[in-house]
């Protein structure tokens, strides 16, 4: 276990873990009246969650450090990581709607914004931002 | 060319100490996962109090009072929830590379090193499943074959019963981590992912700003998504699934296409059913019009977070049940035209139907209620989720 204390759990931590022990069990026999279509479904849903992060989203953000670490100045680094973690949080955030899946046909009243559009500006405005605060930091640390 | 044996696969996986923990470490997971622990914590207890509407416990007090407690309590929960996408992503960052710490070789060790990766892969599927299902929710889109409300709910209780859980056995690494300056700490000998750590001085990026960026996603993301629940944020929020407009200036969860319903909701033979104390009425449109007609403003708010609202003109459901000899605390199912979907009924409990307030609506905003908003009647009801305010009402009846 990485962080596992050697010494005695105190009442508290005994406490948390069995009332979380207790509402993990209370959630898994709330599904069991599911079907078998349904849970195998949710099994899906739960692997790819993993799986999607662990295999593809971590390891792609250790290679696009890479990248920001071999090929920017170092003042730029700070601003251009600082930029990436706000978009692509924020993109993660807006997937729904970025991917066209929020609009339903013959009801405006969902999905019916400029999605794309307001994505475009949202992105040139992180980039500009990170620009201009790397020249600022380029011109205080005095190399660029 | 000799294939590769176990021993060489090993030695090109990184180890834990080969990842750069100048901005990782105890400082900034203890901190983004305290931030991660509130959100979920608000998120599981507004989510719970919108499955209660559904199924009343009895032993919750949900009634009428407040009009806005629905409205604030799923804002709250679809707010959170959008605030903990960055929070996660930046806590799993801040520990991924325990993923590559190796298994002990002590037998017992090997037992509670599985156990606790176990407990820990369970708390961060069920995690990345409740906000990835919940923002799609919001947007409609059911990329699955199981029922999103059943789902939702059990797989919160797994969320939040493996966090406690998490919580309980990293206790005093959580207390040690807030205890901890989040002033950098030099980078290690030999990071294989991004050496950009550091101070400011040098150019690397801090412990502060990653921390610091970390609160702005989060806050740009609800920001850039509120305005479907606050109002003044309408023009801001140009991710939001809604913007707040419809007709009549009320957005639309379900239209009467999508419904079945308008056929039924558009027949010239449209007669309301009022079933109680062993007899029915039916009412014409025309008997509805002519009786005694009250104005409300009361907000419509839906699971999926969006909220408005809008001034309503109808009939008090106590008044209506008063003509068949109901008293005004009284239990009464209204079922719907509607032919496709769920919830083409629901169960008005007796603190709503008493409330003056609770209307079967015939106008909204001044005018005749669009079809798409539940021409020609629908129930609207101070304080009670937005599916549960059945719409092309066609049937009334005093159950209890």
């Amino acid at each position: 276990m990485s962080n596992l204390s050697t010494t005695r759990p105190s009442l508290i931590q005994l406490a948390l873990g069995a009332a979380g022990v207790a509402g993990l069990l209370w959630g898994v026999w709330s599904l069991l009246d599911d079907g078998v279509g349904a849970l195998v479904s949710l099994g899906i849903w739960l692997a790819g969650a993993i799986l999607v992060h662990d295999a593809i989203l971590a390891p792609l953000t250790v290679v696009i450090t890479l990248v920001v670490a071999k090929f920017l100045p170092p003042a730029a680094r700070m601003p251009t990581v600082v930029a990436a973690i706000i978009w692509a949080a924020c993109s993660i955030a807006f997937v729904s709607v970025l991917t066209g899946h929020a609009f339903k046909a013959g009801n405006e009243t969902i999905g019916g914004r400029p999605y794309t559009l307001a994505w475009i500006i949202f992105t040139v405005l992180l980039a500009a931002g990170a620009t201009l605060a790397s020249l600022l930091r380029a011109r205080r640390l005095g190399s660029r | 060319m000799r294939l590769p044996t176990v021993e060489d696969i090993e030695a090109r996986i990184p180890r834990p100490e080969h990842f750069d923990e100048s901005r990782r470490g105890l400082a900034t997971t203890s901190r983004v996962g305290t931030a991660l622990g509130i959100a979920f914590g608000i998120c599981f207890l507004t989510g719970m109090w919108s499955h209660f509407q559904y199924t009343d416990p009895g032993w919750l007090p949900i009634g009428p009072n407040p009009a806005w407690l629905y409205r604030v309590t799923q804002g709250l929960h679809i707010i959170s929830g959008t605030a903990a996408v960055p929070l996660i992503l930046v806590k799993l960052w801040s520990v991924y590379p325990h993923l590559f710490k190796r298994p002990p070789g002590e037998k017992r060790e090997l037992v509670l090193e599985g156990l606790s990766r176990a407990s820990i892969g369970l708390l961060v599927a069920s995690s990345l499943f409740m906000l990835a299902s919940g923002t799609l929710n919001i947007a409609g889109w059911y990329a699955w074959d199981f029922s999103f409300r059943r789902t939702h709910e059990a797989v919160a209780w797994i969320a939040i019963g493996s966090l406690v859980l998490h919580i309980g056995v990293k206790l005093p690494l959580i207390r040690a981590g807030l205890g901890t300056s989040i002033k950098d700490s030099p980078a290690g000998d030999s990071p294989v992912d991004d050496p950009i750590g550091g101070d400011d001085s040098t150019g690397g990026t801090s412990r502060r700003a990653l921390l610091a960026a970390t609160g702005a996603a989060s806050g740009l993301a609800v920001l850039l998504t509120a305005g479907q629940t606050v109002p003044f944020l309408r023009r801001v929020s140009v991710f939001s699934v809604r913007s707040g407009e419809g007709p009549q200036d009320l957005p639309i969860n379900r239209t009467a296409k999508s419904a079945g319903a308008i056929a039924g909701a558009t027949s010239p033979d449209f007669v309301l059913e009022l079933v109680g104390g062993g007899q029915t009425l039916s009412m014409t449109l025309d008997d509805l019009r002519a009786l005694p007609q009250v104005t409300r403003t009361l907000p419509i708010a839906c699971v999926e977070g969006w909220s408005r609202s809008a001034e309503w003109t109808g009939i008090p459901v106590r008044d209506l049940i008063a003509l068949v000899g109901a008293k005004p605390r009284s239990t009464v199912q209204f079922r719907s035209t509607q032919t496709r979907g769920a919830f083409a009924s629901s169960e008005l409990p007796a603190e709503f139907v008493q409330d003056g307030r609770t209307l079967l609506a015939l106008k909204l905003n001044g005018e005749t209620l669009s079809v798409d908003h539940g021409f020609p009647c629908r129930l609207i009801a101070p304080n009670r989720p937005g599916v549960m305010q059945t719409k092309w009402v066609t049937k009334m009846e005093v159950v209890a």
